[in-house]
């Protein structure tokens, strides 16, 4: 659904997206992590053809943004963090004009997603009279209504409270389930994405540093709980055998490369060393992305 | 379809508050302007001196049309450029500040088309404005004068004529919709400074900066033969409909050469849109 092959941004001299090469499959919701300043903004600006690489390839719904960005968005959605509108006009006038720059819009439809994102009462209202919370419900309608197969989310959450954060997950899950959208969202809420998201990538300094899985990411530095009769003998026993690379806490080890954790077992069994329990540790999403910008 | 963005673009711009400041404006300056004329005799004497010098009936002469005239040039000259720069400026950079540009540019229209819509209600407001200062200022000065002719003294540009109230008016509404012709001018250097990366301050002081410019650089007598080179000297060119004959030649070559003043601004705008970079 979206393709950035080998994309870079320049602005002057600085470099805000070095060599990115990413892929978004249909149907998925994908995660775009980053610190401030990682280059998410601006790699999903390049996807919408509101800023233009200096260099690579950018396709949305397999069309060449840059070459022909009016077919690339036509079944396009997108949502910015703290979105803004015509506060002097209703939320329905900014509805029909936002929906005007894709195609007309018949009132029948403005209905439909009005009902959907659930305003119904106050969309004849003045928008600056609008909560934080109904402001991103409108801006979701807005989004809807060009009836799209991509939904791009950059920072949603942002300003939300936790009420506000519980509804735009339940949303995006509700998305994905009951339209089938493909959803890329960028974010900072590490646990949100962690919980809606399928797949991920992560920047930093303007380049890709992981894509992957969520699964992957629980697992990815491959550390395994060991309960053993003497943990301490047991560990002694597994690192002279070459099967791990280190241990810690007294109940973690890290098997060496390419180490599975029955060969772990069958060693210690071999050994007569009892073992209670072992079992691959899961990372939250938390400690593998702080990892990462470590290294 | 363009049709449709048009009119989403006018209930943008008739949505807010600011928009109404030029027409308020105007209301404000006729009505101050007017009262003085009306209520302090020494303008009123020496056009009546200059009248009856001439042998000319001044009370049917110092009228509603004449004083309307008589506002309309400098109110014109002054305070349109300057509510029209104000809206043109906005028009585009406006809502990049903002952030709504993000959304707007989210969808498949293309930055030429938006441009150009944005092009288009610049052009319906500068002709809503030039028409409101008109019948402003007629309405206004109904209100404090009496009907009769008009005189019209424009001595800068060697204007001195007198007409029966019927061409009177004639005249007046000719000169008001010529007036369309430089506020779309104005407009348009605005939004072309809009189409760029700055704020929609920087792209009003612009264009009023280049008008003043211009208008200076004319006005040097070191520089008269060059006048013809400057967009400001053909806006000048609406006050002829108050000489005796129109010079209607005159006055199309003065709208031609703003019209590909305009088509020139509207071009480069659109390039410098088309190339920069919409961010957050």
């Amino acid at each position: 659904m979206i393709e950035l092959r080998n994309v870079t941004k320049k602005f002057g001299r600085s470099v805000a997206v070095d060599d990115l090469t990413m892929a978004v499959p249909a149907g998925e919701i994908f995660g775009l992590l980053g610190h401030n300043g990682a280059g998410k903004s601006t790699a999903i600006g390049m996807m919408l053809g509101q800023v233009w690489p200096t260099a690579g390839l950018v396709k949305v719904c397999g069309h060449e943004v840059v070459r022909d960005r009016q077919r690339a968005l036509q079944k396009v959605g997108a949502i910015f963090e703290a979105p803004a509108f015509y506060n002097d006009l209703s939320g329905w006038r900014n509805l029909e004009i936002l929906s005007f720059y894709t195609a007309p819009t018949p009132a029948r439809r403005i209905q439909e997603v009005v009902d959907w994102v659930g305003l119904g009462g106050r969309i004849k209202d003045k928008v600056k009279t609008y909560s934080h919370g109904m402001r991103a419900r409108l801006a979701l309608g807005q989004a809807l209504l060009p009836q799209p197969e991509l939904l791009i989310l950059d920072e949603p959450g942002d300003g939300l409270d936790p009420e506000g954060i519980h509804e735009m997950r339940q949303t995006i899950q509700r998305l994905h389930r009951e339209l089938g959208l493909t959803i890329l969202l960028s974010s900072h809420l590490l646990a949100e994405v962690e919980q809606v998201c399928l797949s991920i990538a992560v920047m930093n300094h303007g380049r890709k540093v992981f894509q992957g899985r969520i699964a992957e990411t629980r697992q990815a530095r491959g550390w395994v709980r060991l309960r053993a009769g003497n943990f301490a003998e047991a560990a002694k026993i597994l690192r002279e055998s070459g099967l791990i690379a280190r241990e810690r806490d007294g109940q973690f080890i890290l098997p060496a490369e390419g180490v599975g954790t029955n060969q772990v077992v069958e060693r210690l069994v071999e050994r007569r060393q009892p073992v209670f329990e072992i079992a691959l540790v899961e990372e939250t999403l938390e400690e593998f992305y702080l990892a990462l910008m470590k290294k | 379809m363009i049709y449709y963005q048009l009119r989403n673009e006018l209930w943008k711009m008739f949505g807010k508050k600011r928009t109404y400041i030029g027409f308020g404006a105007f209301l404000l300056a006729h009505a101050t302007i007017l009262l003085l004329f009306r209520y302090w005799q020494g303008p009123r004497r020496d056009m009546a001196h200059r009248l009856e010098l001439l042998g000319y009936n001044s009370q049917y002469y110092i009228s509603n049309l004449t004083m309307a005239v008589a506002v309309l040039i400098p109110v014109a000259e002054l305070l349109m450029p300057l509510y029209v720069a104000l809206v043109g400026g906005d028009l585009l950079a406006k809502e990049a500040e903002d952030g709504t540009l993000r959304m707007i540019l989210a969808r498949p229209i293309s930055r030429f088309r938006l441009a150009l819509v944005k092009w288009l209600a610049g052009l319906v407001f500068s002709i809503v404005l030039a028409l409101a200062l008109g019948v402003m200022g007629a309405a206004v000065a109904s209100c404090l004068f009496p009907s009769g002719g008009l005189f019209a003294f424009l001595p800068m540009d060697g204007i001195f004529s007198v007409f029966e109230a019927g061409e009177g008016w004639r005249r007046y509404t000719i000169a008001t919709a010529i007036l369309s012709a430089n506020a779309a001018t104005v407009m348009g250097l605005a939004l072309m400074f809009s189409c760029f990366n700055v704020k929609p301050a920087a792209a009003t002081v612009l264009a009023l900066s280049i008008l003043l410019t211009s208008k200076i650089i004319q006005e040097m007598p070191y520089f008269h033969d060059l006048q013809p080179w400057f967009f400001t000297y053909h806006m000048n060119y609406w006050m002829k409909v108050f000489e005796e004959r129109i010079p209607w030649a005159d006055i199309l070559q003065s709208l031609s050469i703003l019209f590909g003043f305009n088509l020139t601004l509207l071009i480069i705008g659109c390039v410098a849109f088309q190339v920069r970079d919409i961010k957050s």
